[in-house]
């Protein structure tokens, strides 16, 4: 009886395992065709990316391409990484994990593509500036951009006869008069800690180096001097915005300003599907932060937001060739910037969303900044260190802790950083 | 007769450990191995030896967060047992619409976080200001969590509302066990209310009290997704807890490394406290 | 036995406390059949009834989540993971509830894997996808099987916790009639446990039910969804569609509430008290 019984319960289990690693390994497609992966981050964009796969495949023969876009992709990227488990083409943005995945050796160097002649040379300089030290090679092919400034209620603006400002002291007598109407100027959603970071990062373009932080791990300057400015400011702005800020979320402000409650809400462009999925009909523009005393100093706030890069394992080069090159058809891009009102990174004519009219100006002539937080690293938590300053106000012990931390947190990279220094002398 | 029962408890127990090492003693001890290292969760690694532990000890973050956890885990235990022993008692008592409420009650335990976050969110953003408001309580005129002096009475009044139902259950179950006659006994003695609780239920129920507090210390020291879902560690990282810590800056940020030395020592902390309270409770047990 | 009348305190704390819950169930079950456009900031906004009472949110929730497959998964996953944990950790129960008091070895086996409960899944899962993937277990059988090692130190910490509650004369009557202590097991306690079988299987039923993570991480890139991973699928940082969602919400709450309704009926017939004392 005993044995009997332990016995089903072992072969059941065993055969179960034996059953599922057949099948595991036994769901290959038809061996003719090359098989291409991509994983790419955006899920909002899942639909877009199903019909590409579709249309892809029912215009190929010989390469069968299959693109998923999960939920919480960087997790689930990197622990397929850990299982050695690789994709051929992922999908993500130009922030610190390309940092990271460039430096672990992950991406394949791509500079035989051809299609990176079409690239505006912006966004290829931008990925270059996020290799950790420079690396020989390129490695991602940028595709869509998002932008941040300030996203403005058009139709309350003409009817006020506002101005849209182009200078830090514009942008106060705009506040002080939009009060002055009983009107909140802005909306924040400073609940969700990363909403901070939105009008840190369009105010630090205008105020900071591009390069400060690596002018830090050089040990050439200090945040308390170069984020000054830009904190000082931040602390201004703050008092156009609701009384409890934190109380509120990104999805509370973003109903809030689609319902009319605020004139402006300083927010990227991809806050822009949300907003109108409450109000359909809010007609609203954008504006660059105009953080600069200056209206010459000022630049617009644009980062990759989509980059497609090969991975050093992918078998099939060529292959990966050709589905970057469908992807980048301008058919396609277009279809991706109507759905998710993005900026292409290739050249070429493509109409831009409206809700950018405001920035095109910027954009056509080249006058971008990379987010200065694609060069934070996420461990060191600086939107929440962001949230914490605007609570108690005090700059010094702000800039103070960014100093300490920024030294603790990149440690390895400032090592790594002087370790190439050394090396290749003082090439800058 | 005596081996043939020893043969089968180690038949039985040999394979179930076995089992057990593979997949939660092997990892752990690789985890354990990385907070050596600076691993980031992917690509190449350094050794750093202990240079992890040292900074640990530094990292005021960490500290803070251990004091938050600690904080919410004895508060959320209190609050929850007292509620959920409270309600087990209703809801074993001769009521109506016994099974409506028995239901009903299970359900905070089910709703989906992203559901009660949204919910409660908004209860305290916007409902209960509105309320203060109008009866003029000047310290709820503004939103609990965006206060991180009090933020952590909000994820603690939502750990308690999702916890209270699997506590109300072991409770009951315990109260199962209660023996009629008991009662039957004591009412003759002129036990009745408080009384009858404190020397005739409570005294009986002790092992699944037990149970309990072993379930609140793993459901709150361990508290995740009720950060996560709720304030993500916020205002001003006052609502940090450390398996967010962990998860946050190990998987999602390159700290891998780092946040393994953190998890192994918070094993070890949690492993200690209760020890000392399976000691304590198991004292109580034998003492009654 | 005499028929006592209604407990009115009962009632009143009951009552009291379910307003708790109905004003959370409230705004979930209005949230769910509004539309985006609907949604508001302010109180009287959210505490409206939407403007039409259509299925469309339900419908169009099921068609995301691919419903149907997706609550297969799920069920598949929790239903195997409750049975395996049943038979297994009450064995495992058993054998250490019987002897950690009196033997060294049983008693540290007890200690070590109740205090597996404490060790931080986020330290485990880099290692386990790897060891999983290394074993062709990066399925959801493997996930099934991790899930029987991560709820075996409660499950085995409630049961033999209520072993305690039940005296050895049982087993010993059995053993004087010649049975093995295998079949005494199968024959008589398990049996008797019945109210902690379903206390187990709610315990862990519901945290299956609910589990994000250790799908995402196993399963990642088998192209198979539970419930809750697709549900993933409403939330992106720039944008939630919490209509959607709360639809999709609803109707997963469904079956488990089933799921607890007839268990708790087990755990409250209370058959332990007839048979044992």
């Amino acid at each position: 009886m005993k044995r009997r019984n332990g016995k089903y319960l072992g072969a059941a289990l065993c055969g179960a395992a034996a059953v599922m690693a057949l099948t595991g390994c036994g769901s290959e497609a038809d061996s003719h065709k090359t098989e291409i992966e991509i994983v790419q981050y955006k899920p909002e964009a899942a639909n877009y990316f199903s019909m590409v796969e579709e249309e892809f495949n029912a215009t190929h023969d010989d390469i069968h391409l299959t693109i998923s876009s999960p939920n919480d992709a960087m997790t689930i990227l990197k622990t397929r990484f850990i299982r050695e488990d690789y994709p051929d083409i992922i999908g993500i943005g130009g922030d610190i994990n390309y940092s990271y995945f460039v430096d672990a050796e992950i991406l394949m160097d791509i500079s035989d593509y051809e299609g990176l002649k079409n690239i505006n040379q912006g966004y290829l300089n931008i990925d270059e500036s996020l290799e950790l030290v420079p690396t020989e090679g390129i490695y991602a092919v940028p595709y869509v951009a998002n932008a941040a400034g300030i996203l403005y209620n058009r139709d309350m603006f003409e009817e006020h006869g506002w101005e849209i400002p182009t200078n830090w002291a514009e942008l106060n007598a705009l506040c002080e008069t939009i009060e002055a109407e009983g009107i909140l100027p802005f909306y924040f959603g400073f609940k969700d800690t990363w909403t901070c970071l939105a009008p840190w990062n369009s105010m630090a373009v205008d105020l900071a180096p591009a390069d400060a932080t690596k002018q830090v791990n050089r040990g050439e300057t200090t945040f308390a001097k170069e984020y000054r400015e830009v904190s000082e400011k931040y602390l201004t702005l703050l008092q156009y915005g609701p009384d409890d800020p934190f109380a509120y979320g990104y999805n509370d402000a973003c109903t809030a300003f689609a319902r009319g409650e605020s004139a402006m809400y300083p927010i990227g462009s991809y806050a822009a599907p949300q907003i109108l999925s409450v109000n359909p009909d809010l007609n609203m523009d954008s504006f660059v932060m105009p953080a600069n005393d200056a209206a010459e100093g000022n630049t617009l706030n644009s980062g990759i937001d989509l980059q497609f890069s090969v991975l050093a394992g992918c078998k099939n080069k060529e292959a990966a060739y050709e589905v970057l090159n469908f992807l980048y058809e301008d058919a396609n891009i277009q279809k991706y910037i109507d759905a998710q009102t993005a900026i292409p990174c290739k050249k070429g004519d493509f109409a831009l969303p409206s809700i950018l009219d405001g920035m095109t100006e910027y954009i056509a002539s080249g006058n971008m900044t990379d987010y200065p937080d694609h060069y934070y690293p996420s461990e060191m938590a600086v939107d929440a260190q962001i949230q914490t300053f605007l609570l108690k106000k005090d700059v010094d012990a702000f800039l103070q802790k960014f100093d300490t931390d920024w030294l603790r947190y990149n440690r390895d990279i400032i090592r790594l950083v002087q370790d190439y220094e050394r090396q290749h002398g003082n090439a800058d | 007769m005596k081996n043939e029962r020893k043969r089968t408890f180690l038949l039985i127990t040999i394979p179930i450990l076995a089992l057990f090492i593979c997949f939660n003693t092997i990892p752990l001890i690789r985890g354990v191995i990385y907070s050596f290292t600076n691993f980031k969760g992917f690509g190449s690694y350094d050794w750093v030896g202990l240079r992890n532990y040292a900074d640990l000890f530094t990292d005021a973050r960490v500290g803070r967060s251990y004091w938050f956890t600690f904080k919410l885990a004895v508060v959320t235990t209190v609050v929850v047992n007292v509620l959920s022993l409270l309600l087990a008692l209703a809801l074993n008592s001769k009521i109506r619409a016994k099974s409506f409420f028995r239901g009903a009650y299970f359900l905070p335990n089910i709703l989906g976080s992203l559901v009660v976050a949204y919910i409660f969110n908004y209860f305290f953003t916007y409902i209960l200001p509105a309320v203060a408001d109008m009866i003029g309580i000047d310290a709820l005129r503004t939103s609990i969590l965006s206060d991180p002096g009090s933020a952590w009475i909000g994820v603690m009044i939502v750990c308690a509302w999702q916890a209270i139902a699997m506590n109300t259950i072991i409770y009951i179950s315990g109260l199962q066990t209660v023996p009629e006659d008991v009662y039957e006994a004591g009412g003759l003695d002129g036990a009745t209310g408080w009384k009858q609780f404190k020397h005739l239920t409570f005294p009986l129920i002790i092992p699944f009290f037990s149970i309990n507090m072993v379930l609140c210390i793993k459901n709150f020291l361990m508290v995740f997704d009720q950060i996560m879902a709720l304030t993500k560690g916020g205002p001003a990282q006052s609502t940090e807890s450390i398996s967010y810590l962990i998860y946050n800056n190990g998987m999602s940020g390159g700290q891998f490394g780092f946040q393994s030395a953190n998890a192994v020592v918070f094993f070890i902390v949690i492993v200690i406290v209760s020890v000392a309270q399976m000691k304590f409770s198991g004292k109580k047990e034998e003492q009654l | 036995m005499i028929e006592k009348k209604t407990n009115i305190s009962a009632m009143t704390v009951l009552i009291l406390g379910l307003s708790t819950i109905a004003l959370p169930l409230y705004l979930t079950i209005v949230i769910a059949f509004k539309q985006p456009t609907e949604m508001t900031n302010s109180i009287s906004g959210i505490l409206s009834l939407p403007k039409t009472w259509s299925l469309n949110n339900f419908r169009e929730a099921m068609e995301i989540t691919d419903f149907w497959n997706s609550l297969k998964n799920s069920l598949l996953i929790t239903g195997l993971t409750v049975v395996l944990s049943i038979v297994v950790h009450s064995l495992m129960g058993y054998a250490l509830g019987r002897n950690k008091a009196k033997s060294k070895f049983y008693s540290f086996v007890y200690l070590f894997i109740v205090s597996g409960m404490f060790v931080p899944f986020a330290i485990l899962m880099m290692p386990l996808a790897k060891q999983t993937a290394e074993l062709g277990l990066a399925n959801w059988f493997g996930v099934i099987l991790l899930y029987v090692v991560f709820y075996m130190p409660m499950n085995v910490l409630l049961y033999s916790g209520y072993l305690v509650n039940i005296p050895m004369a049982l087993e010993e009557a059995a053993k004087v009639d010649g049975a093995s202590t295998w079949t005494t097991y199968w024959k008589i306690l398990f049996p008797i446990m019945r109210p902690m079988h379903a206390t187990v299987a709610v315990l862990t039923a519901l945290a299956v039910w609910n589990d994000v993570m250790t799908p995402l991480v196993i399963m990642a890139g088998s192209g198979e969804n539970t419930l809750p991973l697709a549900q993933l699928n409403f939330q992106s940082q720039f944008g939630t569609n919490y209509n959607l969602a709360f639809a999709s919400y609803l109707l997963s709450l469904i079956p488990i509430l089933i799921f607890y309704v007839i268990c708790q009926k087990q755990i409250l017939n209370g058959v332990v008290n007839g048979a044992v004392k």
